[in-house]
């Protein structure tokens, strides 16, 4: 009797610090769509069943171009000049290469492996192309574009970019080599995140070997997904999740596992909630209508600047 | 039912229940177009006027030449229509085009002669808005004789804020009657003289 008391009391108390933090809702890809001629994406956030703004705040917005084949094109394919205001955008290249540039002079490439954190917040106007010599050979084109929300208070801030390279990323490397944790912006276990962001924000790519097994932990109330990239992923010993697969976490526990069925590319977002009023059209997110009526009349009277 | 533009735009303008307006829309054709079709082509009669719901539509004509000319824009709760074709019966001699998908709700003359019959304020009302036309049409007229290419792209950013971003500038040109050249002149002038950092 007693022994077992203390086995029930020794169960519980392992519970309560290590809450599992469990799968809501596993989402397969919509159909596709094309931004601009170059991305041809499935839009998970704010479109999906369930993943709207508010619910999946910070992370505002996210389309996935899962693998396609792009043809040799002499004339880059892309996204023409437009405006953003009021948030960051995240570019994850996992295939192919993409050329940027904005309305203040900067610009470069985003190749494989590397991440882009562009700050609009007061506003950018740019364009994103296939970069040039990519574009004439074609091939495997993959990314992710992601929005993280700014708060009130920083939307109307200055503009900037965090170029991240692939070798600059820092990573955690799992036991006996069986994979490693990119960690672009927040934090996984002991390794800081590249990245710097306005309000907490963990952003991950986990690249995980055949049978590698991890956990991830987060505050219950922040926002979580993930998005499996590349193989197949179980869940919390539980949720088979393949591939181009968007898994959204529950408000409750902490903690996951995930484990590879094959070599897996896992992209995991969690984030704090910005508890503020969402007013969104366009290219612009901001707290109320008559901010986004100023943003449109900004934009229209070259208050952006001005690109070709 | 509860939630057309229409029914808000038309009850928060005349004396009307609710109830009614929703019995005379509900013998309307709410149509449901995908980007590029038409509407109307040249040639054909116009048989309506369209309210759009979602959505944004084009009326223009295309010269002798092949090149198109763009009288207005109609994005959400915008009408437009050939008066002239639905009035006068005639032929039309311009297309009306759906740049994105769209609602779109299709008002015959049976539907303004019930409302006009169930409201007589409504005729009031429907003078005004002829009216309201009447002055946006001469508004144009005066400005493509004689406006600059930036005051007429300042007029055009006050009527639509948001079309910029929805519309290829091309178009934006077209409908102000100036070069495509000339719209990136002046939207790059403005921004010389606007942008701050």
């Amino acid at each position: 009797m007693h022994r077992l008391a203390v086995i029930a009391n020794f169960t519980v108390e392992n519970f309560n610090t290590m809450a599992i933090k469990n799968v809501e809702l596993v989402m397969s890809p919509r159909a596709p769509h094309y931004v601009g001629d170059g991305f041809r994406v499935h839009n998970f956030i704010p479109g999906g069943y369930r993943l709207d703004m508010q619910r999946m705040n910070p992370f505002i917005m996210l389309d996935y171009n899962s693998k396609f084949y792009f043809t040799p094109s002499d004339k880059p394919r892309g996204v023409s000049v437009h405006p953003h205001r009021g948030f960051e955008t995240v570019t994850i290249a996992y295939k192919g290469r993409v050329a940027h540039q904005d309305s203040s002079g900067g610009g470069g490439v985003i190749a494989e492996g590397d991440v882009q954190w562009m700050t609009a917040a007061s506003g950018v106007l740019h364009k994103e192309y296939h970069e040039e010599n990519w574009s004439k050979e074609g091939g495997d084109f993959q990314m992710v574009q992601l929005w993280v929300n700014l708060p009130a208070k920083d939307k109307m801030s200055n503009p900037k970019y965090q170029a991240l390279s692939n070798k600059q990323i820092n990573r955690y490397t799992l036991e006996n080599n069986s994979g490693e944790i990119e960690v672009i912006a927040g934090q996984y276990k002991n390794v800081q995140g590249s990245a710097s962001t306005f309000t907490p924000v963990h952003l991950l790519n986990a690249k995980l070997n055949k049978e590698a097994k991890t956990d991830f932990s987060f505050p219950p109330q922040y926002n979580t997904a993930a998005l499996v990239v590349e193989g197949s992923v179980i869940i919390n010993e539980t949720e088979e999740v393949p591939a181009d697969h968007f898994v959204l976490f529950e408000n409750d526990g902490e903690t996951f596992t995930v484990k590879a069925q094959e070599n897996s590319i896992v992209l995991i977002l969690s984030g704090e909630s910005i508890n503020e009023p969402i007013a969104a059209h366009g290219p612009f997110v901001m707290n109320t209508n008559a901010e986004l009526m100023q943003a449109f009349d900004d934009y229209n009277k070259g208050k952006f600047g001005y690109l070709e | 039912m509860n939630d057309f533009k229409l029914i808000t735009f038309l009850t928060s303008n005349i004396d009307i229940d609710k109830h009614s307006i929703e019995a005379l829309i509900e013998n309307c054709k709410l149509l449901k177009v995908d980007k590029g079709s038409f509407l109307l082509r040249q040639g054909e009669i116009c048989k309506y006027s369209f309210y759009v719901e979602q959505g944004l539509l084009r009326y223009y004509s295309i010269d002798e030449k092949g090149k198109e000319h763009i009288l207005q824009f109609a994005p959400e709760t915008w009408f437009v229509a050939d008066r002239e074709s639905v009035y006068f019966n005639q032929p039309s001699h311009y297309f009306i085009q759906a740049l994105e998908d769209s609602s779109v709700i299709l008002l015959d003359e049976n539907f303004i002669t019930q409302l006009a019959q169930k409201n007589t304020s409504f005729l009031q009302f429907n003078n005004k808005l002829l009216h309201n036309h009447i002055r946006h049409l001469q508004n144009r007229i005066n400005q493509l004789l004689s406006a600059t290419a930036e005051e007429r792209y300042l007029d055009f950013i006050k009527i639509y804020p948001n079309l910029l971003l929805r519309v290829p500038q091309s178009m934006v040109a077209s409908y102000l009657g100036i070069t495509p050249e000339s719209l990136s002149r002046v939207r790059k002038d403005l921004a010389a003289k606007n942008f701050k950092r």
